[in-house]
């Protein structure tokens, strides 16, 4: 039974670390600009298409087309940013909320009609079906892969926001916009890096997810949803925030079947376990709302 | 009794407003008799049908300024209580409907009252998590047919214990007088109390605090209300269809699709909901009918709801009624 | 003035709405078709509205080279010779479109009757409009049970449903400890004992689990461990280590083609092992599954309808899939195939009832007996009983079967007496 539960917490880390590469975006832009951006599954979900086309059609490795999703979300996410987010910013609340909900469903539907409802998995790649056993514990291959690399990009962003100082300049508008503008930074020069920092991380997350899961039209719905309770948990805005909150999720997810077997239940087993992190996000945000390490509220 | 006749008041709309309305209730009336085809008049039970979704949604989301996204919990709540209480313990349409709104009522209550803590896009995306929980629990419930659903026996003759009809012209009157309920509601519900106290709180909220208004509570309320239109719908559907299971009466799609009716017909408008179904209700049906049967371009009246809605939301996010009411700025 | 146009406006779009319905020919047979055209199902259903217009191309059209009685016909002989003419509409699987699209088809089109609709939950919509309207529909494709325990009288299927299925299976387990599977000696019954088996958690699955577990005590095995998962889950690895944990003797699946690829991969890198992995249809019988996984699968079984092998031993099947091949590019499947079976059903009934009359062709649907040798698909025939289900219909257990060239072939393993191939035993896994 131990065993169990390490195997669950280890895949669980692993998974997670993938979770919370998804919601980093999401909390980028919404700590820059106070928009949560339902298209983000979306992002994701054409990041994913990008990747597996890119191996259907020109046979390359799919970590090797990871620099074409990262540049396909960079895009995406600019091209959202100038062509409709700067529009709807001047409206309500609603309207933002509304927004990004019609680019969230115009972008299902555009993959619907290009793509068509079939599932899609890469199945030629170096790594791909293949294990790796560490003792009693075996591990995919591509799934060891996307947590390196999910961990390698958290490095990378935190790296930039932190170090830099375009980086510096996005945070200090997501803290103060106005004084921000004060101290010479264009707001909507750091919304649009916002945006593009956001679409390429989940870029790059789709073609990683790509590699173990299938890629169909309406994939990010479930996506956004858990990385909308990652986001919650850690708190929006923050990045170490997140990167916790995905890691905690991705555990919560694997080890609550295990937690049903421990106690011989069949009710609780692994058909709730993704509604087990819709009704986290609920208690988070109604218990703690800054969550873990949130400033902002 | 002063407060009932204001339901059948229109006086403070405009002229024009009023004779459209009126005409519109005509064409209503007559219309089963006008001879246009069955597909025709499914099109306008669906309409009537997702205006009352579109009004109810209304209540919280447009006068109460709080987008929520969780409304076909409520249409789910509705449905399986008006089936399960057929199935089970034959009981009829008339007791079980007004279960299945106690129901909803209550379980809004429980809900909203954590819910409405929250504020927003946190709200909004709350409400999402409670739908699909629900959801989730009723595609595994055994007790309640799980995610194979619930099939209603049929009945001869026309029942209208049961409300089953074999014509759809009774369930078009039956749909119509609920609409009608609706509509007289809304405008008793704008010019109320609690309608007055919810556009002061969308206006100014800690205005509306000082003047010693439970800022909460009424949310809750008009939340609670909204859940019983939606629920009110979800019955009809349960009595209609024949056939309920989780994945008709309480998807994520449902909730979107009522939301973005009132919304592109303009939120916290008396006929925003009813102009935005008037507007989707018939585009998905015939356009989806049209080209089901041609091969390249399905899909394509998804995209063009999508991007109507993203260009609405841009430029007028009061929605169509937003858009009329400007040219009749213009005008005057 | 305003009010003067908006009535002038109501006027025009009731004339067009008016315009819209459609003006019929008259010595044309109409039969309403409802398939998932658009949206998730669209790649099946476009599928099965090909197979559909086939058929009614052979029934309409003298057709030579295929030796059934209807390929001569040219139109339906005892209606002067009248042809059927299909009418598709899309239903999206959404139930309650279809019922909509139903009554259209019943109230607007005057068909005479109904098929379809594919998905389960879209045919019990439908046909409940079809019962209420006392129209009869012919269900193709739908295998849930309940379909039949309605104690409808206008609803009739060709196709067996889950339970006969499942019954298969149990019979095959039962025939492997006897030895009558071909090429292979006798199981004893304590390698084969215990059985978990993981499902997709809607209609279809849950059914199929309900089902699983009935046999399996009818026939005296264990039933280890049963799951319910979600089709759409990301991750199926606690599902598949809470099957491997109990090592069962067989790994039962009822799952759709997404989970089925994440199921067996996961299985894969677990490096599971058993020694009998069966799946019931659906995803484990679809092209893109043998495509995908390749040499993976070597050994694993599948419930099925059709498969081309058939066309080796049934004259009539090798035939007509022949001329769908080129007139598509593709073989028939088990979908597509029961597609052609109701089209021709339906002109059968039509033929026998002489008439368009409902009542008559009830009457037709109850009586008809369709043998063996006129059918595309392996089965006993068509007769209904009387809930209106098939009982000549007759399901095929297939295994996937690595060749000496590398290429994966579906072999068939029960009935036994059809059995192409020695079957694999036991199952070989992944080292």
């Amino acid at each position: 039974m131990l065993m169990f539960v390490i195997d669950a917490l280890l895949q669980g880390i692993l998974i997670g670390l993938l979770f919370a590469l998804v919601a980093l975006g999401l909390t980028i832009i919404f700590g820059v600009m106070d928009i949560v951006n339902f298209a983000h599954g979306e992002f994701l979900m054409l990041g994913m298409y990008t990747v597996y086309w890119t191996n259907y059609f020109f046979g390359i490795d799919p970590l090797l087309a990871l620099p074409v999703s990262a540049i396909l979300g960079i895009l995406l996410g600019l091209a959202s940013y100038y062509w409709l987010i700067r529009y709807l910013l001047r409206g309500p609340a609603i309207a933002q909320l509304f927004g990004t909900f019609g680019l969230m469903l115009f972008l299902q539907y555009l993959a619907m009609f290009l793509f068509s409802a079939d599932y899609r998995m890469i199945d030629k790649g170096v790594l791909v079906g293949k294990s790796y056993s560490i003792g009693p514990f075996i591990f995919d291959r591509t799934k060891l892969a996307a947590g390196l690399l999910s961990l390698l990009s958290f490095a990378l962003v935190y790296y930039f926001l932190y170090k830099t100082k375009t980086g510096k300049a996005l945070q200090a508008t997501a803290i103060n916009k106005e004084a921000a503008t004060y101290m010479g930074i264009k707001t909507d020069r750091m919304n649009a890096l916002a945006w593009a920092l956001g679409g390429g991380t989940v870029g790059i997350a789709g073609g990683l997810l790509v590699n173990f899961y299938y890629a169909y039209p309406m994939v990010g719905i479930l996506f956004v949803m858990i990385a909308f309770a990652c986001v919650a948990l850690g708190g929006f805005g923050s990045i170490k925030g997140v990167f916790f909150a995905g890691l905690l999720i991705g555990i919560l997810v694997m080890i609550f079947p295990v937690f049903g077997q421990l106690i011989g239940s069949d009710f609780i087993g692994p058909h709730f376990k993704f509604t087990i992190v819709y009704l986290a996000y609920f208690i988070i945000v109604v218990v703690r709302p800054q969550g873990l390490f949130g400033w902002k509220n | 009794m002063e407060k009932l006749k204001d339901a059948f008041d229109f006086s403070d709309f405009s002229k024009v407003e009023r004779v459209c309305f009126y005409v519109f209730t005509v064409f209503l009336l007559v219309f089963p008799w006008l001879g246009v085809g069955s597909f025709v008049k499914t099109v306008m039970i669906q309409f009537m049908l997702f205006s009352l979704f579109g009004m109810g949604w209304n209540t919280i989301g447009g006068y109460g300024g709080q987008v929520e996204l969780g409304k076909a919990q409520y249409v789910g709540i509705g449905a399986y209580t008006v089936a399960l209480m057929m199935v089970w313990w034959k009981v009829p349409f008339w007791i079980s409907m007004p279960v299945g709104v106690l129901i909803a009522l209550g379980y809004s209550f429980i809900i909203g009252y954590p819910l409405f803590r929250l504020k927003g896009h946190y709200f909004a995306i709350a409400t999402i998590c409670t739908s699909l929980v629900l959801k989730d629990i009723f595609d595994n419930w055994n007790l309640v047919g799980a995610a194979k659903g619930i099939e209603l026996p049929i009945h001869d003759h026309p029942d209208f214990l049961y409300m089953q009809f074999k014509s759809d012209t009774y369930y078009y009157y039956f749909i119509m007088v609920l609409f009608y309920i609706a509509i007289f509601y809304m405008n008793w519900f704008r010019k109320s109390k609690l309608g007055f106290q919810l556009r002061m709180i969308k206006d100014d909220e800690d205005a509306a605090e000082s003047l010693g208004i439970d800022i909460r509570w009424c949310k809750i309320k008009a939340y609670s209300i909204a859940s019983a239109f939606v629920a009110v719908g979800g019955g009809f559907m349960a009595v209609y269809n024949l056939y309920i299971d989780p994945a008709s009466v309480m998807e994520l799609s449902l909730t979107i699709k009522i939301a973005l009716m009132a919304m592109l017909g303009g939120a916290a408008s008396m006929w925003g909901p009813i102009i935005g179904a008037a507007f989707l209700v018939p585009l998905d049906r015939f356009l989806g009918s049209w080209l089901g049967g041609h091969k390249g371009l399905s899909g394509i009246d998804f995209m063009i709801y999508a991007m109507l809605i993203m260009i609405v939301s841009a430029y007028q996010p009061r929605g169509i009624w937003g858009i009329i009411e400007q040219f009749r700025k213009k005008e005057r | 003035m305003k009010s003067l146009r908006f009535i002038l406006f109501l006027c025009v779009l009731l004339l067009s709405m008016a315009i819209i319905t459609p003006a019929y020919a008259q010595k044309e047979i109409k039969i309403g078709v409802l398939y998932p055209l658009s949206g998730a199902m669209a790649t099946i259903g476009r599928d099965l509205q090909r197979a559909a217009e086939f058929t009614v191309d052979i029934i309409n059209n003298k057709t030579p080279g295929i030796d059934l009685p209807m390929a001569q016909w040219g139109g339906i002989p005892s209606l002067g010779n009248a042809k059927i003419k299909l009418i598709f509409v899309d239903h999206r699987g959404e139930p309650d479109r279809g019922a909509d699209l139903a009554k259209r088809l019943i109230l607007d089109d005057k068909v005479v009757g109904l098929t379809g609709a594919y998905n389960s939950a879209v045919t019990k919509t439908v046909s409940a409009v079809a019962e209420r309207y006392g129209i009869p529909m012919i269900n193709d494709a739908s295998t849930s049970p309940d379909l039949t325990e309605r104690g409808f009288k206008w609803f009739w299927r060709t196709t067996p449903h889950d339970n006969y299925f499942n019954r298969d299976l149990f019979e095959f387990l039962k025939g492997l400890t006897e030895g009558k599977v071909k090429g292979v000696k006798a199981v004893p019954r304590s390698q084969l004992q215990n059985l978990a088996y993981a499902c997709e958690n809607t209609e279809w699955g849950s059914g199929v689990a309900k089902s699983l577990e009935a046999y399996a005590k009818e026939y005296g095995f264990t039933i280890k461990k049963g799951i319910l998962y979600n089709a759409n889950s990301p991750d199926l690895t606690s599902e598949a280590k809470a099957l491997v944990s109990v090592k069962p003797d067989a790994m039962l699946f009822a799952s759709y083609l997404s989970d089925a690829l994440l199921m067996i991969r996961t299985l894969k890198a677990m490096k599971a092992n058993t020694n009998l992995l069966w799946g019931q249809d659906a995803g484990f019988e679809m092209a893109d599954f043998a495509k995908q996984l390749g040499a993976d699968i070597n050994g694993v079984l599948t419930r099925t309808v059709f498969i081309d092998k058939i066309t080796k031993v049934k004259k009539v099947a090798g035939q007509l899939n022949a001329l769908y091949k080129k007139k598509y590019g593709d073989d028939l499947t088990g979908a597509t195939a029961r597609s052609v079976v109701s089209v021709q059903t339906w002109a059968y009934v039509l033929n026998k009832a002489g008439s368009t009359d409902p009542k008559a062709i009830q009457k037709a649907c109850n009586e008809i007996h369709i043998p063996e040798n006129e059918l595309v698909m392996p089965w006993a025939g068509v007769k209904f009983d009387s809930k209106g289900q098939n009982i000549l219909g007759r399901g095929l257990i297939g295994q996937y079967q690595k060749k000496p060239d590398g290429s994966i072939s579906l072999e068939i393993v029960y009935p036994f007496e059809l059995a192409t191939a020695n079957f694999i035993y036991p199952f070989p896994g992944w080292k």
